[in-house]
């Protein structure tokens, strides 16, 4: 009944809505789990995943594909295919269950609470309409505004995300748009029931660097600006590492281990995030990374890259025990039996305030080692 | 057109692979049943490159540059439009189609996307033999089999596994499938189009790894395009720079990464995301606007001037100091950005820098560095009083792995590089984020 009373009270343009106060938990998933029905059995894409994400904050959830990224934000916003199944666990929204909302409620609340911005904007996008028409297409279906207004609102929107000339290419055709430019459409249709909480999938994993470097400027830019939560799905560190405050890595349907950005960089405690770290060629220039010397000297010793063995579970086949134990390198007898807890790592292994967790039976050992 | 690029390393027989002044353009045609040719689009506008035996050659740039385009026509896809392919010395254009065939086998091409480029209903034995079909001289009938085998063993794939389907591999799978098929015919040189960027991070090493080990133990040369800038300085030997179908910066990997002179090359770097944290707030990301023109209608001048942060620069400086503005020829107002006039009228061509690569890899060819870019050795002078920062501050802490290593820029530069403006915090010039 609350939810129906604060969707009735929000308004439709944005300004008036309440906004959250910075660092209030908008957004709490708890033991999420999701199945999907196969010709092969019952599969779990999701298993038990909890986080939070904070009205201002960044959460990044990093993983590789299959690792339930993707499947547990579509969970929270409603929009899972109908072969899946949320087994167990919540995802509230400021203390309302979204999971416990009939689907059409579920998803009435969360286009105004809770927005989505997919990868591909070309696929989410209807080709046969013009941006303006599908920019303001939410407005008049949910707050009846006039054609005229809601077109009046389109422009805004562009504007808002920087689309130059918003006034004639508001009448142009999602095809008439750049990559780029389509994940700013993308963004502003996200924005146009001014959200509390986006969850961004991926946003500019099929853009280009520099453009990728624009788009992710622009939603630090918005985030601020609406003391928004946001939570991104990547699979780049490198985005990580510049505009995350919280980390979860994923791994097999579960969150392997949960930090603070700097920390995780840092001394990571889960075999895992420190092999993807390892994994990751990072760009070494003068004046940033490694340098000359260093790169010339692993060339010259045959510059081989650190490779995790093996490939990411599919979730049909997820190993027993620890899920990565097949690939890991600090992996012992019990790893292959018994599945290790996400658990907090004790305070006096931390070097800050901010709890940590890993799912490891020898986070600690990971963790000195990375720092030793 | 004249000849872009300074052809001067011809010849000399460890060039497998040689591009002169190539340029590949599409109609652009209107009309439903008269169709009028309307433009075109130049896809690669005048490239030349050079790849020797043994080496590989990085090739760089967004979308639209033409990398893929240039890849197509390497590999005899397309036709290009003018300009020379040369195979072990000879023009490509010059031959029969008997001997075009035969020459095709000497360069091979792996694809993007794993997915798409394997044929579903084939088995993967089927898939990696097809080429001797093709080439039915390559390897005598009765001995194919055999050869699958030993082209899957040697991409680290089981060989029972030939009479399996695509589908039952993975995507890391798949790729080794497409470059035992690349490798069936023997080839010299392999073109490789983005072959991992459609592969999750902790499977890429393998398949990079995988593509140095055929190197070292088969001797072949790379053409490897990305638009992973830290992928490709980890396996390329030189790089080269596309913009807009043009090559606008080339040389040894380590002159173009730590030496970078063309002001789109700096944007390109500066972009990349850094993992590490602690480099967030420091300055120095360029971040360019706008998206890359159309390739149907480009820019006057030089290409790039229309997101040039560089230009900009020197245009306001030339406005703003005395003196400044004889180096810069002069600025001009106009609808679009404040460039000089030579950006904007004189087309730049690839030109060599005068000192010789830094830090050339050991027992290589010298490889010049060229740059297209009227600016590439002019000294920047920072506009706003400098925040003499040392380009340090943003490295420090991003050097987690040798900090001993890492040679301070500015004892090996010459003065003119420590004025650099990528490094600088610079409130005026809001294309440099502070």
């Amino acid at each position: 009944m609350t939810a129906v009373g604060q969707m009735t009270t929000s308004a439709p343009t944005g300004g008036t809505a309440l906004r959250a106060a910075a660092g209030e938990t908008l957004l709490e998933v708890e033991d999420l789990a999701v199945e999907f029905r196969t010709p092969d059995g019952t599969v779990r894409a999701v298993d038990g995943l909890s986080y939070s994400v904070r009205a201002g904050e960044t959460l990044a959830i990093v993983g590789e594909s299959g690792c339930g990224k993707s499947v547990s934000s579509l969970a929270v916003m409603g929009l899972l295919a109908p072969t899946a199944r949320i087994t167990k666990g919540a995802a509230r929204f400021r203390g309302t269950d979204l999971l416990a909302l009939r689907p059409k409620e579920h998803r009435r609340y969360c286009g105004e609470h809770v927005a989505m911005v997919f990868q591909d904007a070309l696929a989410a996008l209807n080709p046969v309409h013009t941006v303006g028409y599908q920019l303001g297409e939410a407005l008049r279906a949910r707050h009846g505004v006039s054609r005229g207004e809601a077109r009046r609102r389109a422009v805004e929107l562009l504007d808002l995300v920087k689309v130059p000339n918003a006034r004639q290419r508001v009448d142009e055709y999602p095809h008439q748009f750049s990559g780029g430019m389509r994940q700013r459409v993308m963004i502003a249709s996200a924005l146009a029931m001014d959200p509390e909480v986006l969850i961004a999938d991926e946003p500019t994993t099929a853009l280009d660097v520099t453009v990728q470097a624009q788009v992710l400027r622009l939603l630090a830019e918005i985030q601020a600006e609406r003391t928004m939560a946001l939570v991104l799905i990547t699979h780049d560190m490198g985005v990580v590492a510049g505009v995350a405050d919280d980390v979860t890595v994923m791994y097999a349907g579960r969150a392997v281990e949960q930090a603070p950005v700097r920390e995780i960089f840092a001394a990571p405690a889960h075999p895992y995030t420190r092999a993807l770290l390892r994994s990751v060629p990072s760009l070494a220039t003068r004046g940033a990374a490694a340098g000359a010397g260093a790169r010339a000297d692993a060339k010259a010793a045959g510059g081989r890259l650190d490779v995790i063995p093996g490939r990411p579970p599919s979730p049909g086949q997820v190993p027993s025990g620890c899920p990565f134990h097949p690939r890991c390198e600090v992996a012992q007898d019990v790893c292959r039996t018994d599945p290790p807890p996400l658990a907090a790592i004790p305070a006096e292994a931390l070097t800050t305030a901010a709890p940590r967790a890993a799912a490891c039976h020898f986070a600690l050992d990971v963790l000195g080692g990375a720092r030793g | 057109m004249a000849e872009r690029a300074v052809v001067t390393r011809t010849g000399g027989d460890d060039v497998v692979l040689e591009v002169r002044d190539l340029a590949k353009s599409y109609p652009v045609r209107r009309g439903v049943l008269l169709k009028r040719t309307v433009g075109e689009v130049q896809a690669v506008d005048g490239v030349s490159l050079t790849l020797r035996r043994g080496r590989t050659l990085g090739l760089v740039g967004e979308s639209g540059s033409g990398k893929s385009t240039l890849a197509r026509v390497l590999v005899g896809i397309e036709k290009p439009t003018r300009g020379q392919v040369l195979v072990g010395g000879q023009d490509v254009s010059t031959m029969s189609r008997a001997e075009r065939r035969h020459l095709r086998r000497t360069v091979q091409m792996v694809f993007q996307d794993p997915y798409t480029s394997l044929n579903p209903r084939m088995s993967v034995g089927e898939i990696v033999g097809e080429p001797f079909r093709i080439h039915p001289d390559a390897v005598p009938a009765r001995g194919r089999r055999a050869a699958v085998a030993e082209l899957l063993e040697l991409v680290g794939l089981d060989p029972d596994h030939a009479n399996r389907y695509p589908h039952q591999f993975s995507g890391g799978q798949r790729q080794r499938i497409g470059v035992a098929r690349a490798l069936a015919v023997k080839p010299d040189v392999l073109v490789c189009d983005e072959p991992v960027s459609a592969l999750d991070v902790s499977v890429q090493g393998q398949v990079i790894n995988l593509l140095e080990d055929l190197q070292d133990e088969l001797g072949l040369s790379y053409l490897f395009i990305a638009h992973d800038l830290a992928v490709v300085q980890h396996i390329a030997d030189e790089v080269a720079v596309m913009y807009l179908g043009r090559v606008v910066e080339q040389g040894d990997d380590a002159a173009v990464y730590d030496d970078a002179r063309h002001p789109y090359t700096r944007a390109l770097l500066s972009a990349v995301p850094v993992p590490d944290p602690t480099a967030r707030d420091l300055p120095g990301e360029i971040v360019l606007e706008g998206d890359p023109p159309s390739p149907a209608d480009p820019p006057s001048g030089c290409r790039f001037h229309t997101r040039c942060w560089l230009a900009r620069q020197i245009a306001q400086q030339s406005l703003a100091g005395p003196g400044a503005g004889t180096e810069a020829g002069g600025a001009a107002e106009g609808d679009g950005p404040v460039v000089p006039e030579r950006c904007r009228t004189q087309d730049p061509v690839l030109v060599r820098l005068g000192a010789p690569a830094l830090v050339g890899a050991a027992g290589g060819p010298d490889v010049p560095h060229t740059v297209a870019c009227h600016f590439a050795t002019v000294p920047v002078v920072p506009q706003e009083p400098p925040d003499l920062r040392e380009p340090v501050d943003r490295s420090a802490p991003a050097d987690r792995q040798e900090p001993a290593d890492r040679q301070d820029p500015a004892d090996r530069q010459d003065p003119a590089d420590r004025q650099d403006p990528a490094d600088r915090q610079d409130p005026a010039d809001e294309s440099v984020r502070s």
